[in-house]
């Protein structure tokens, strides 16, 4: 019970219950898929999309979004492509993923936090703008042959099956999920999602917090295009187009609410590894990669059909608690307020 | 008497209608003078709004949407669904080809129809659902596709086009009919989609309870409304609007394919906006959307033809355009700064 208890609160743990159902389905169908390089290879092909959603899902929580991610994530990936083409190291492209992240993530901050436009739609304006960046700087050629190992670095691991990548989003989803829940600025983001007057009341800043979580989100999503960039060996003009669309998905799979103020990293990121895993989870089935799409779909609108339909009710029953008591007298009110408590 | 016309002219000027016309009769000038012969013609203006048609006709139909409050991210997907439910019907089930159109258009307002149930009677947030819609309704499209024999990558071709006598009389004279030779059906149909959307939000009962819901659904509610039916059938309508826009456009192409308009969305949110609909709902317009989504249009049209702008990059100019104007739009209606400058205009005086 207590348990059970633990599941509707934490959120990002009913997440993991439903990849293990997930996974426990797909190795029920096809028992080969039960091997520990099956199921690690299911967690190291997401890099890209877990920095991804984790990096937006700061944005998220705050109540606002960021459709821009995408093509930050191809600019950066261009850049990267072009610094591994003169076998430039993955240093300098990691220090102008950041300057690129923290440029676009400012503007879109300024726009959405202090001149105020709706979020969707200056992102989306801002989107438009990088994806056209991403032409002119590669000049509508294709990036690709890069020198050196660039490309070998995504396969490299670091102990038992883990990729080096894998190993360093872990642990930096790790120290965000910490920094989110643990410590005082992290917890801002939340604050501001859930309650914006109340979090300016209390002397949060709300502004700064809005431009630190775009410029986050910016961030995560550029170095998201230099492991793009390490995976792919070659990056198109259009490299990236729609994975703002399935990091949104990933959030709301890993439990971050849309409206802000609910959800955590580490949700975020397990709702990226369902994602990617997919289409692979569907080879092991049987099923002909058709029907990806489809099964995302029905997956997506059922969690959040169930998580609505539970939360409605819970404020129902709230509710009826409370006229309940009212109903019953004062004398028992304070008995049956202090029960719930 | 005098003031009052001076008030009328000032409210006419500062409506947002009339400065997106002005920003249209502006893209005309410009381009116009700058390389007048090739801009000016009629036949190729119209052959590239062709190309768009489908992101002006969903346009008027998501404005619906976003006066209740909501978006619709899943409309671009149902374009792919109906074309290739059209294609399936007709060439591998063998229906007539106005049943395929038929059943696809009652399949589209189906789809829309989930979405807006879920979205209304579940209390899930819109973007949400029709972000699971976009996936599942494009997912179905690939499906469908599979049950036909022509592979999905080369698109089911084909369709009945000409009579006896050579004129363009069945199903493909949606795309190819022109009107004196010049206009082609789609800008009718447009036009007529466009008369039709501004009766039914601005002269209609409906419209007004659209726009009730979208400024408070609970006083909505309470004064009879029923608010859960209305923003159920906006998605429905939306969803209609698609299949329309997927219907022309598989008659222009000859070619029922799973992705046709994948790529629309964000054009179509753009045309919204822009059009001075408010995304948190409540207050928005048919006209303004209709001349927003005409001076994307031209825009895309004429920056390639005059400036030698890339097709492929125009991105970038509707990008900075959407940005700038909503920015502007913003600070000027900030009171904090508009009361600046109206200080210092009394200042000067």
């Amino acid at each position: 019970m207590n348990l059970l208890k633990k599941l509707g609160k934490v959120r990002w743990l009913s997440s993991l219950v439903f990849l293990i159902i997930l996974f426990t389905i797909t190795g029920l169908i096809n028992p080969t898929f039960f091997s520990y390089s099956n199921i690690i290879s299911a967690f190291n092909s997401s890099v890209v999309f877990t920095l991804l959603a984790v990096g937006i899902s700061f944005v998220i929580m705050t109540g606002e979004i960021d459709v821009s991610i995408g093509s930050t994530m191809g600019l950066a990936a261009a850049i990267a492509g072009t610094i591994a083409q003169r076998g430039g190291s993955i240093m300098e492209m990691m220090l102008y993923a950041v300057i690129l992240g923290m440029a676009v993530g400012i503007v879109n901050g300024i726009g959405v936090a202090i001149i105020k436009v709706p979020s969707l739609i200056f992102t989306l304006g801002i989107m438009g703008i990088v994806r056209g960046l991403v032409y002119v700087y590669s000049g509508g050629r294709t990036v690709e042959n890069f020198a050196g190992d660039f490309t070998n670095m995504g396969s490299m691991t670091l102990f038992a099956n883990i990729t080096i990548y894998y190993a360093v989003v872990i642990a930096v989803v790790f120290a965000a999920h910490f920094w989110l829940t643990r410590t005082r600025s992290g917890k801002n983001f939340i604050a501001v999602g859930d309650n914006i007057g109340g979090a300016t009341l209390i002397g949060i800043p709300v502004t700064w917090t809005k431009i630190l979580a775009y410029v986050l989100s910016s961030i995560f999503a550029a170095v998201a295009g230099v492991a793009f960039a390490s995976k792919y060996g070659q990056v198109n003009i259009v490299a990236g187009t729609g994975y703002e669309m399935s990091a949104i998905a990933a959030c709301v799979l890993g439990g971050v609410s849309l409206s802000g103020g609910l959800g955590s990293a580490l949700g975020a990121a397990i709702g990226a590894v369902i994602m990617s895993a997919i289409s692979r989870l569907l080879v092991f089935i049987g099923l002909s990669s058709d029907f990806d799409n489809t099964i995302k779909g029905v997956m997506l609108l059922t969690i959040v059909v169930v998580d609505a339909v539970m939360y409605t009710r819970s404020v129902e029953n709230a509710r009826r608690a409370r006229l309940a008591a009212r109903a019953s007298g004062s004398s028992e009110v304070k008995e049956g307020g202090g029960n719930e408590e | 008497m005098k003031s009052d016309f001076k008030q009328n002219i000032k409210k006419m000027v500062t409506r947002w209608e009339f400065i997106l016309f002005m920003v249209l009769v502006a893209e005309f000038v410009i381009f116009g003078a700058v390389n007048f012969e090739k801009f000016m013609r009629l036949p190729s203006i119209f052959s590239s709004i062709n190309n768009y048609i489908s992101i002006c006709i969903i346009s008027l139909f998501v404005t619906f949407v976003m006066i209740t409050g909501g978006i619709d991210i899943q409309a671009s997907s149902i374009v792919g669904l109906t074309s290739i439910i059209i294609g399936v019907l007709w060439s591998d089930a063998g229906l007539n080809i106005w049943v395929a159109v038929l059943l696809a258009i009652v399949t589209a307002g189906l789809a829309g129809a989930l979405s807006g149930f879920l979205v209304a009677y579940c209390n899930v947030q819109p973007m949400v659902v029709t972000l699971g819609g976009s996936f599942l309704f494009s997912g179905l499209a690939l499906l469908v596709s599979g049950l036909s024999e022509t592979p999905a990558y080369k698109g089911i071709s084909g369709f009945p086009a000409k009579s006896e006598t050579g004129e363009f009389i069945a199903f493909r004279a949606l795309g190819k009919f022109k009107l004196f030779d010049v206009i082609p059906a789609q800008v009718l149909i447009y036009a007529a989609l466009i008369v039709l959307c501004y009766w039914l939000l601005h002269k209609s009962k409906y419209g007004r309870k659209v726009f009730l819901v979208g400024v408070n659904r609970n006083a909505a509610e309470y004064s009879g409304i029923n608010a859960r039916w209305i923003i159920m059938s906006t998605y429905i309508l939306t969803g209609v609007g698609a299949a329309i826009a997927g219907v022309l456009l598989t008659a222009n192409v000859d070619s029922a394919k799973y992705n046709l308009g994948s790529t629309f969305t964000l054009s179509i949110i753009t045309a919204v906006v822009l059009g001075g609909t408010l995304s948190t709902g409540g207050k928005g317009n048919i006209i303004g959307t209709a001349l927003a989504a005409i001076v994307i249009c031209i825009l895309r049209y004429g920056l390639p033809l005059c400036f030698g702008v890339s097709t492929q990059n125009l991105d970038l100019p509707i990008g900075v355009m959407l940005v700038l104007v909503v920015s502007v739009r913003e600070l000027a209606y900030n009171p904090r700064i508009s009361s600046f400058f109206r200080n210092a205009i009394k200042a000067k005086r």
